[in-house]
């Protein structure tokens, strides 16, 4: 890091402390616009999430445990089942990964002192917020989805679904779908624009590639979920028809746009995971990515031929064979960007001098399970093998190794890689490894049998089974290795809290990272840096004259900035520096709106048409006092 | 070292004018709405494509005893639509100038043109949900629907017009000035999914 020394550096470095300061406090966090605050109310938040999914998850194992259980009924099953499934995918993972990480780091990775929009930042966090409470404001009140996570019609409409849970499914998604896009955008620009000058689009951070490949694909696969949802909304509040065949509609209909977003989805949730692994590996073999062009076309190519398979979730639905023939080959080729990376990731490990400390155990099962569960994934594609095993648990066996094996376990190691970073301290490396070996073993002993039971027949979403099948022994395997994950689990929180109340100091870069990120202090101070480093490769921090250059930069106030809450802006491709924004400060006004989309959704559910519009105008009244000032003038 | 600009100090036209010159890349805002407008075109893409999806399952389309749509009106408001993206052209240039009265003066004429569009588009809509309801086929559901989506983007686009208009009046700043470019923007998309819209709800009588 750039330290300052002299006293006309020190002068600056206080100043920049002065500028950028926060209030402390409730208000503080309700008000603030700093990236790395939001990341980690985001980070708390959807932990919270994850617990909840946790033990919707543990509830569906307690009651598979024996053939014939009593424990919980169907209804509270599909409840459980559906809340599952909701709850991992749109208020752990995602906001997990873009909120809490890529909020978190991306800024630092790229040398920015904030996100493009910070005040849009605070807001889809508090619409992300806004839309757990209001989703799960249903699961308490006892009105849970429970068609599934993907809430197939004719089951999920008003027929044969009549209570409120379906239209929580519908607006809870629609409203977290507003938070994920106006995340997307931010990320984008904060990529295209905030980049410090020097990093050109091929010295930036394969985390970074992969963030721009996830914010593009939300960008374009969110739309499909909202309109899908709001087709559902019109045909079981207003009576419309897109579904129902007497008159006209269509069954398919949900299921093509379900997937259209369905299917992007996953690698929505899993090339955070790659990003996650590209900036750990290289710490901990000491070596920069092995073919690092074709991992970051290979990050964008999977979230591209994404868009193009989404059919290969419905080969069982009766689709024309040509339709199948092409999901079928499309799907085929999402192997090629995956085996380029898996392939760069082992010859990385082989070629450097890997130290398996906990994050990059972490990483090693993470490499495991994805091979595990792409292998699986790859029989998928040939249609008759999907046809047999369609809705049976070897398709559970299947996408768990993939989003909770591969998807994860990257995030785990990234807690602990940078819970020095966000925390100044070192976590305890012998419980962190033994974390990872019990859920590692977990996750095996869970999801590894479901593939025999799936063979075997066992059908997935099914709340029992009889005696007299013989899957009671698999069953059982799989419960006790999901208390086994649970417990690991556990020990992850229970080291990282441990460590923050008495671990060791760790300063400012306990591993030799590549990035810039551990050029500064830790934790960070408000500003990020005191200078706005120089960049002239990937993997800055190897870059050692730079770092040098940094202080003396700081000494002459080059790219300090100090005379105000301002970021360099850089041209897109080149990153030539092109402007000094001024960031807009704190703001109630992103809570504001915050809560008055929460409140319009309430109205919506309610349904009582002037009391929508009284909300829709107090949305727009929040609106207009957030844009009467403008960002120089905060 | 301060070649580089500061650009929201540009708190008066010419500053901002100046500033807007001096910028070699798009601003920030620009790429944020520019990114908003393609994820809402694949909205109106997928909603498009959902119509040809339902048309397909349907032998009669519109389904036996529903008129079909009319031609010549829907087509005259879209064109007028299209033609508003004029002025907004026009004041996005005297903007970049640094020409504030003139710049309020052609969003002004833009958005009567369009407030009145709306006015007579919400007028048939209302009047065609007596003729055809939303409720009888697939064919009034996603009619209704996707014209609906229509009229509430433009809706929106009048919303920013009058918070521009209303800003201008204290004069132009370099934040006001990437607003007027950005509600330019927004507004070009909304005429060209308007063009979309309006051959997608024609479509059966061609």
């Amino acid at each position: 890091m750039a330290t300052a020394t002299t006293p006309e550096a020190l002068r600056r470095a206080a100043r920049l402390e002065r500028i950028w300061k926060e209030p402390g406090g409730l208000v503080g966090w309700i008000t603030t616009t700093d990236h790395k605050r939001i990341g980690i109310l985001y980070l708390f938040t959807s932990l919270a999430f994850f617990a909840l999914g946790g033990v919707e998850a543990l509830l569906i194992r307690t009651q598979l445990l024996h053939p014939e259980s009593t424990l919980v009924g169907p209804g509270t099953f599909n409840q459980a089942l559906t809340m599952h499934g909701v709850t991992m995918i749109f208020f752990f993972i995602i906001p997990m990964t873009t909120g809490a990480f890529g909020n978190y780091l991306l800024p630092l990775m790229i040398g920015a002192r904030d996100m493009a929009f910070p005040r849009l930042n605070a807001l889809s966090y508090w619409l992300f917020l806004g839309s757990g409470i209001f989703i799960y404001s249903g699961v308490f009140a006892g009105h849970a989805p429970n068609a599934g996570w993907f809430n197939y019609v004719p089951l999920a409409s008003r027929v044969y679904s009549p209570g409120p849970g379906i239209d929580f499914y519908c607006l809870g998604l629609i409203f977290n779908g507003i938070s994920s896009t106006v995340a997307s955008i931010n990320f984008i620009v904060t990529i295209f624009k905030l980049r410090a000058p020097g990093m050109s689009l091929n010295r930036m951070p394969l985390f970074a590639f992969a963030f721009l490949a996830v914010s593009f694909a939300l960008l374009f696969a969110l739309p499909s979920l909202t309109l899908d949802c709001v087709f559902l909304e019109l045909q079981r509040r207003l009576g419309f028809q897109f579904f129902d065949p007497a008159h006209g509609g269509t069954v398919f209909l949900w299921q093509h746009l379900f997937w259209f977003f369905g299917h992007p989805e996953v690698y929505i949730i899993i090339l955070p995971a790659f990003g996650i692994a590209t900036s750990i590996i290289p710490t901990f073999t000491k070596r920069r990515m092995v073919a690092f062009p074709l991992v970051a076309m290979a990050e964008i190519a999977v979230a591209f031929i994404g868009f193009g398979v989404w059919a290969h979730h419905m080969f069982s639905a009766g689709l024309p064979a040509i339709t199948t023939v092409y999901f079928a080959a499309a799907s085929m080729m999402v192997v090629i960007p995956s085996a380029i990376q898996i392939f760069a990731w082992l010859t990385t490990f082989a070629s450097g001098r890997p130290k398996f400390t906990t994050p990059l155990l972490w990483i090693v099962g993470f490499i495991t399970y994805f091979i595990i569960g792409g292998l699986s994934g790859i029989m998928f594609a040939a249609i008759p093998f999907d046809q047999q095993t369609t809705d049976t648990y070897f398709v559970v066996a299947h996408f768990h190794f993939i989003i909770f094996g591969a998807a994860v376990f990257p995030l785990l190691g990234g807690l602990y890689y940078w819970f020095p970073k966000v925390t100044g301290k070192l976590y305890d490396e012998r419980l962190g490894k033994l974390s990872f070996w019990a859920t590692f073993i977990g996750t095996g002993l869970t999801f590894f049998p479901m593939h025999i039971v799936g063979l075997l027949g066992m059908p997935r979403r099914v709340y029992t089974y009889p005696k007299d099948v013989d899957w009671q022994s698999y069953n059982l395997i799989e419960s006790i290795g999901s208390y086994l994950i649970a417990a690991g689990l556990l020990m992850v929180l229970a080291n990282l809290v441990r460590s923050y109340l008495k671990g060791a100091p760790s300063g400012n870069d306990p591993w030799g990272g590549a990035t810039l990120e551990w050029s500064t202090t830790s934790p960070p101070p408000d500003y990020n840096y005191p200078v706005i480093p120089k960049v002239s490769s990937a993997y800055p921090m190897w870059d050692l004259d730079d770092r040098v250059a940094d202080t003396g930069k700081l000494e002459r106030g080059e790219l300090v900035l100090e005379e105000g809450h301002l970021t360099p802006a850089t041209t897109v491709f080149d990153a030539n520096w092109d402007e000094v924004l001024d960031m807009p400060s704190e703001s109630i006004w992103p809570f504001l709106t915050g809560a008055a989309m929460f409140l319009l959704f309430f109205m919506l559910l309610g349904g009582h048409l002037f009391a929508v519009w009284v909300t829709i105008a107090l949305v727009l009244l929040t609106l207009v006092g957030w844009h009467r000032t403008e960002p120089q003038e905060s | 070292m301060n070649e580089v600009m500061r650009s929201m100090e540009a708190t008066t036209p010419v500053m901002a004018a100046a500033a807007d010159r001096q910028r070699r890349s798009r601003p920030s805002g620009w790429w944020g709405m520019a990114l908003f407008i393609a994820g809402e075109t694949t909205f109106f893409a997928l909603m498009i494509a959902s119509y040809f999806y339902l048309r397909f399952q349907n032998a009669h389309w519109p389904p036996v005893g529903v008129e079909k749509p009319k031609v010549a009106l829907p087509l005259i408001l879209t064109a007028i639509l299209v033609a508003t993206a004029a002025p907004l052209f026009m004041a996005v240039r005297a903007g970049r100038a640094g020409k504030v009265g003139r710049a309020w003066l052609l969003v002004f004429v833009a958005l009567v043109v369009q407030a009145g569009y709306l006015g007579v588009q919400i007028h048939e809509f209302v009047g065609e949900v007596d003729k055809m309801s939303p409720h009888a086929s697939a064919y009034g559901s996603i009619y209704f629907t996707l014209l609906g989506a229509h009229h509430l983007h433009v809706a929106a686009g009048l919303l920013l017009e009058l918070w521009l208009l209303a800003t201008l009046i204290g004069g132009l700043t370099n934040y006001r000035l990437i607003a007027l470019r950005v509600t330019a923007l927004y507004w070009y998309f909304v005429a060209a999914v308007g063009v979309a819209v309006v051959f997608t709800q024609i479509y059966p009588s061609l």
